[in-house]
Parts: C-alpha cells; structure tokens; sequence
C-alpha cells in the first residue's frame, strides 16, 4: 500500500494526471476521524491485474471544508462521496445527503464527535 | 428445451424436497452449532468465557447464596442467554476444562414466546454486572 | 406536456430479495434515466465495530453484514488484523479457508442464476436449482456446523477441522451439484424462451466496464479481467487450480454463463483442495494488539470486497471501513438500465445479483 499526501486544492489535479482507467479502478472514497472537527479523507486505487498493488491520495481536512468532487473523470465515485456525506457531516462538491440517512437528519455516525 | 419440459412433468409426481415439519422433526448432525451446556461442579470461575463471548451471552454476576464450590470466591452464578447467543463456541474454546465445564450441544433453544420476561430480566443481569465491576 | 412517465421499482417489490428503490423515468416502455436509493437496511455496523466490540470478537460482527457472503466477511477482516499482528497461519487453515469460501460461492452464484429465472418467468428452472443449492448447503452446514453463520474463521486459523467423513461427502455432493450444473448449462445456452429473456438484453460494453469501474461476474461477463483471487498472494488460490472465467458478450446471458463456470471451477478447486489437503494443524495464536493500517481485497461472490482496518495498538480499533461489490458496482447498475425496456428492469436486476444488505451495512 502506497501512501501519497496531497493537499486540498491539488488533490484533483493529482487525480487526474495519475488516473488512467485502463490501468486503475477506485476502490473507495475513505474517511477517519482524527480529532474533534478534523478529518482525513482517502482515495483508494487498486491496479487491475496485478499483485495488490494499492495506492492511496490523502488529505487532512478541517470538518467545514468543502471536498472537491472527482465525478467527472470517475463516474463511480458518486456513491462513496455521497456515504461520505452521509457518514462524516461533511460537503463534498454535488453529493447529497440522503444515501443513508434522512435528508434532514442531523446525525453523522463516524465523524469524531459524540451525537 | 424438451428435456426441461420433461424434467418439469415428472417433477409433478415426485415427493416434495421439503419435510413435513412440525410433525416430522429436523434431524440436527450430531456437530451442529447449538445451545452451550454448563457444569457447575467443573467449573473454576476463571471468567474467560464470559472475556471471550462477543455479544456477552455469559454473565457472572454475585448472588445471595451462590453455587457451593471452592473456587467461588466472590459468590458469582453463571447466567446464559440463549437467545443473545450466536453458538460461535468462542467461550469453549477459551473455557481451560472444556467438556466438563462448559460445552455446546447440538439443540436449539426453545421458542422465547414462552419464556417469562426474556429481555427484562438479562438487562437487570447486564445492570447488576456494571455496578459491580 | 410532460413526455415521461416516473415509475418506482421497490422498496417492497415481487422481484426483489431486499429492500432497494430504483426511480425509473421512462417514455413510453424505454427507460431514459435511473435513480437510485439504497439505505433501507442501514445497521451501522462500522460505527458499531469501532464503539463496541473488541477487535477480536468484530470477525463475528462483520460476519452479520451479509448473510450470502458472510464468509468473505470475515475472511478479509481476519485477513486484515493478521496483516497488522504479523503472524502467519498453517497451510491446512488457508485450504480450509478456500474450501469454504468456493463453497460460498457455489450456492451464492446458485441463488443468483435461480433468482434470474424467477425473473425471467421460469418459476420451474427456479425451483430446480434451489432445490439442488440444498446439496451444497448441507455439506456446508456438515463442514462449519450452521447453514448460513459459518463463524468458521477465527484470528489465527479456523475453528474446526475436516474429517474425512464430513470430506468424503463433500466430495460426493460437489459431484452431483456438478453434474446439475452441466445440464444447466444446457438450459441456459439452448433454452429458446431463457434466450429471449437474456440474450442482449442489459449488456456492458467493455469500455463502459472499464469506465464505470465495474466489478465481479459484471464485469468479467464484459471481458474485464478483474478477479481479486487473481491480485491477491494470502491465500494459495493459483494452487488449487483457479481460472479466471471471462466472456465477451456482457449481457445478461453472458453473466450467468460467467456465474455457471464460476461454479464448474470452483467444485474443482474443493476437489483439489480436498484431495491434497496438507497435514497440521488448524490454528495458530496470534499475539499482540492491531497496529496500523491495513487494506485487504477479496473476491465475493458478486465481486471485489475491501476492508481497510486501522488499529491503534489498543483493543478498540479507529476504523474498519467495507466497501462491499454490490456498493461499488451501483453507477453501473444505474448505466446499463438506460436504454432497456422497463419490462426488463426485474430480470437485469437479479441479473446483478445485487445484496443490499451488504451495501447498506
Ligand atoms: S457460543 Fe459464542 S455467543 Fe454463545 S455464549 Fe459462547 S461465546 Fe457467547
Ligand atoms: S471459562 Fe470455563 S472454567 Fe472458566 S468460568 Fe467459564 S465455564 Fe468456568
């Protein structure tokens, strides 16, 4: 597993330039509480035929920013951002609520804070 | 196409796949995952069954006049929930005199309908084992 | 005017297995755009594995996100906690372990092609099969000693070991579930009212496969060579005489042929399996707390499953996240709707072999 750090406004750019979906499929979008209102959010990729080879694009993030949206270059990702919505109580760039929860509900399970 | 049709008509005079239960009764294999059983004599109140079981169907909590035996030395009574229990045998396999002090059979448990306060009475158990650790 | 007409499929619908809603709109018997809404059986079981219970007991938690595939499930938890402590287990576990696992898969796959035919309005053919899936769910039940909760993988190994008894009807069983399969294979090739209901209908391009990141029998039906027994070196998979099974075709035919081979190797797996297990023992204790970070994939019977795992050192972990196949192949789900008749929708549905309660988790 191979981790690489990129920061907030770059991860897109770092997405695109590495993303070739003949080579890479998403795996997953990932978030974990680190602490009170922050978080890390993690773009999981596996290569296709080959012996587990996984890399993984993470960013620290506060809990009231907003999380670039990478749709329009993978279409599958629409489903972990919106759990990512669901889950954290965090935006993500035209995901929303609603997957999990109520669209109203004010709960966000994973995110490090108590209910 | 014509062997499918076929296998369909004769399947209209064949006995049906299912048994007739209840009056013909399931026959369980003698290794079937089911109720666990509990020695009171062998056991020596180690607790690692109660450590092990992941949704904590084992609970030793003090009573007024507990089981006779040597090694209870806090008065502690083995209480299982068989409905809470998911027959995984974490605890026999964690238990140090398996067979003797606890053991899983293969029965199942009887309908919980019938049982008298099946839920109020584990929690007054889980309330009591808090208090006390 | 308004052109289109909004028909909800579920959540309670005669076709499916589990709650799901699909919102189709269609013109006239044409689907032209599909949304999707998954979350009716939420258990929040990620929540629960990390408030809850201790790393040790949640190979069993996990175990209840699915009850098809519940094997895999905790396979790849346990195979992720034994990444973090560093221990290696015995040969004769990790045959075990692929032994039930191909079993999983044989009566998953059985379900899935049973479930199609329901669908399709072949209520014999449904019959048929989930009368000879009771085969393979015996030998199961023989094996781990419950039909559906395995619990049979411990941290460490596995629970009970194989005598030759409960090996030599397994054997017995495989053989007769594989002579069924062959003449389903039959059916599903020759069959001409089968062939009207499936061939051509709800296909995946490859390109669109590829786009979509899809997986599993979907998208081997396609051509795409994703298998994660394939990617994977835990377990011993090339050993036992695993063949990836592809087709070109990617409509609903061509996925339940994938399914049927599928089978026909994975009965040949347990019969190597069974004819060269290796001698020791079943467990080995594994000291120590999880610490780190760990991602580990597994092939499901409806494709790839990942868990990542991530442990503090302590006995509560930080983080168990699952990422289940039917979860990660619903953008595709969504694609290949669009486009067929409505009339369709039920049988390309079964056709995914989608398991909701796995996604909702
Ligand atoms: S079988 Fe499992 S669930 Fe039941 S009491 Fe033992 S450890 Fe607990
Ligand atoms: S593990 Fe066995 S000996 Fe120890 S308390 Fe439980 S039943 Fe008694």
């Amino acid at each position: 597993m191979k981790k690489i750090k990129v920061s907030l406004e770059s991860v897109r750019d770092e997405i695109k330039s590495f993303y070739d979906y003949k080579q890479w499929h998403l795996l997953t979008l990932n978030g974990l509480a680190l602490a009170e209102n922050k978080m890390e959010v993690q773009w999981i990729f596996s290569k296709y035929e080959a012996m587990d080879e996984i890399v993984v694009y993470y960013t620290e993030i506060e809990n009231t920013e907003t999380i670039p949206s990478i749709v329009d270059m993978i279409p599958s990702a629409i489903i972990s951002q919106r759990e990512i919505v669901d889950m954290f109580g965090v935006k993500v760039d035209g995901s929303e609520k609603g997957l999990y929860l109520d669209e109203d509900s004010m709960q966000r399970p994973l995110s490090g804070c108590s209910i | 196409m014509f062997t499918s049709f076929a296998k369909a008509f004769t399947n209209l005079f064949k006995k049906p796949q299912t048994i007739d239960y209840p009056l013909t009764p399931i026959v369980k294999d003698r290794d079937y995952r089911g109720l666990i059983g509990y020695g009171e004599e062998a056991c020596i109140y180690c607790l690692k069954c109660e450590k092990a079981c992941p949704p904590g169907a084992i609970l030793f909590v003090p009573v007024e006049n507990p089981p006779e035996n040597k090694q209870n030395k806090k008065g502690l009574k083995y209480h299982y929930n068989p409905y809470l229990c998911i027959y995984c045998s974490e605890c026999v396999r964690a238990c140090p005199k398996p067979d003797e002090a606890l053991w899983q059979s293969n029965k199942k448990p009887e309908v919980a309908v019938m049982d008298d306060r099946v839920n109020e009475g584990w929690f007054e158990l889980e309330k009591l084992k808090k208090q006390n650790d | 005017m308004k052109k289109t007409i909004n028909i909800p499929l579920g959540s309670q619908h005669i076709s499916l297995l589990e709650p799901v809603r699909f919102k189709f709109e269609c013109e006239n018997e044409k689907i032209i755009s599909v949304d999707s809404d998954v979350g009716f059986v939420h258990r929040g079981i990620e929540r629960a594995c990390t408030t809850k219970f201790k790393f040790d007991a949640i190979g069993y938690v996990v175990a209840r996100v699915c009850g098809l595939c519940a094997i895999t499930h905790s396979l790849s938890y346990t195979a992720a906690i034994e990444k973090l402590l560093g221990g290696e287990i015995t040969k004769k576990a990790k045959y075990l372990r692929i032994l039930l696992l191909e079993l999983d898969r044989v009566h998953s796959h059985m379900l899935c092609l049973s479930h199609t035919c329901e669908n399709a309005g072949f209520e014999a053919m449904f019959m048929r099969i989930m009368g000879d899936r009771e085969l393979v769910m015996e030998i199961q039940e023989l094996l781990t000693g419950n039909r559906v909760q395995f619990d049979y993988i411990n941290i460490g190994g596995v629970n009970r070991d194989i005598s030759s008894e409960v090996a030599q009807k397994i054997v017995n069983n495989l053989y007769e579930v594989k002579q069924r399969v062959l003449g389903y294979m039959d059916e599903f090739t020759n069959n001409w009212s089968l062939s009207l209901k499936f061939k051509t209908i709800g296909a995946l391009s490859l390109d669109d496969a590829y786009r979509l990141n899809a997986i599993g029998p979907l998208a081997r039906a396609s051509g795409l060579n994703i298998d994660v027994r394939n990617e994977i070196g835990y377990l011993p998979f090339s050993e036992v005489g695993f063949v990836m099974q592809t087709h070109s075709e990617g409509d609903i035919n061509a996925r339940n042929i994938v399914r049927l081979n599928e089978i026909l190797n994975s009965i040949l797996m347990c019969e190597n399996i069974l004819s060269g297990l290796p001698e020791g023992e079943i467990f080995t204790k594994l000291k120590g707390k999880p610490n780190g970070e760990a991602v580990v994939r597994f092939e499901a019977p409806r494709g790839e499953l990942m868990y990542y795992v991530k442990g503090n050192g302590s006995a509560m972990l930080d983080r168990v996240r699952i990422k289940t196949p039917t979860f990660a192949s619903i953008p595709a789900f969504s694609h290949i709707f669009v486009g067929e008749n409505y009339a369709d929708a039920p049988a390309i549905l079964a056709s995914f072999d989608p398991c909701l309660s796995c996604t909702a988790k």
